[in-house]
């Protein structure tokens, strides 16, 4: 594959992930709903298996996950540059488990055919990407900040964490095997519409994400 | 063992540690209507009373330093404050950081200088270490 064609599309699943966090996560939060869990088990996991599926490329939700959190950075909601750091962090470490979990896996996917085998695959990678991701923050955001990090804050917010996932395993069972389905149809682009599609797509995200902080923060 | 064996017995240990651990935080939550500050429990509104107002960007609180000098702490610059959630998240920030704090009337700790992982809700304790 081109390594243009491949950083467009790291690109634009990124800023979609990004901009799904920025906008629905922080909807989903201000309604008092697990956004975490839902983020990582729905939109989090959807958009890193199409990419896996469509671009067959390993190392391409690495990508995805820093360009997801890089926009998080600038996140609408709220606060300065650097108060979404925790979530920007959970957001790159998520691409990273992802990204070693389905490391062994065959690019084409079909080991997965099993309902019983896509399913687990999606409770596992649901959870360990939230629990995972949830862990790093917990670790890097105090190291990052002026308050410092206790090992102790860590430990005893652990079960918490666990339980917390199971949402995020549950939602991860279910849209897995629902993404294997979308095999069938042939997703394709054309090639003279790829860049433009890919690039305009992508500087939407950053335009409206951006466009919502300015707003936000002047009134 | 091949992937075939493995995948579904790892989401099976996934489901039961999810499972077990939503049990046991359940059954430790502590559901209280008092906030412990170093060692005395009080009311929200005791402490609203107590503490003066501050404000960072829409919310409004109690200056968490000055809560902390008017409870009788010394020394206050030379302590940790460790910020603790009816869940167990907890927070420790240092005297700095307790400057540009605050706590609001859904015990819920904001600052101004740290990030959002740093906002505890539904606090019981803030513990002088």
């Amino acid at each position: 594959m081109e390594k243009m064609k491949l950083i467009a599309g790291i690109l634009v699943f990124g800023s979609l992930w990004g901009f799904s966090e920025c906008i629905i996560g922080s909807a989903l939060h201000d309604a008092g709903l697990p956004a975490g869990a839902i983020m990582t088990g729905l939109f989090a996991v959807v958009l890193m298996m199409m990419s896996r599926m469509l671009y067959k490329q390993r190392g391409m939700q690495i990508g995805m996950g820093i360009v997801a959190g890089t926009l998080r950075l600038f996140s609408p909601f709220g606060g300065n540059v650097g108060y979404f750091i925790c979530s920007a962090i959970a957001i790159m470490a998520e691409g990273m488990i992802f990204e070693l979990i389905w490391y062994n896996m065959s690019l084409d996917l079909n080991e997965l055919k099993p309902l019983k085998i896509s399913s687990s695959m999606g409770i596992v990678t649901a959870y360990c990407c939230y629990v995972g991701g949830y862990i790093v923050t917990q670790i890097l955001t105090p190291v990052l900040s002026s308050a410092g990090f206790h090992i102790v804050n860590l430990i005893v917010f652990i079960p918490q964490m666990l339980a917390t996932g199971l949402l995020a395993a549950l939602i991860g069972g279910v849209v897995v095997p629902v993404i294997l389905l979308l095999k069938k149809l042939d997703i394709t682009v054309k090639d003279r519409l790829y860049y433009p599609t890919t690039i305009g797509v992508s500087i939407l995200c950053w335009f409206i994400v951006i466009a919502n902080t300015i707003l936000i923060s002047s009134t | 063992m091949g992937k075939r064996k493995l995948i579904p017995i790892f989401a099976l240990i996934v489901l039961l540690v999810g499972s077990l651990s939503s049990i046991y935080v359940y059954a430790t939550t502590i559901n209280s209507e008092y906030i412990n500050v170093n060692d005395r429990d009080y009311t929200i509104d005791q402490l609203l009373f107590i503490g003066e107002e501050r404000t960072i960007e829409t919310y409004t609180g109690i200056a968490l330093d000055d809560l902390i000098v008017k409870i009788g702490v010394s020394n206050p610059e030379k302590h940790e404050y460790t910020i603790i959630a009816a869940d167990a998240y907890q927070k420790t920030v240092k005297w700095e950081n307790m400057k540009n704090g605050l706590l609001t009337k859904n015990r819920e700790s904001i600052f101004s200088d740290l990030p959002k992982s740093f906002r505890v809700r539904d606090i019981v304790k803030i513990e002088v270490i």
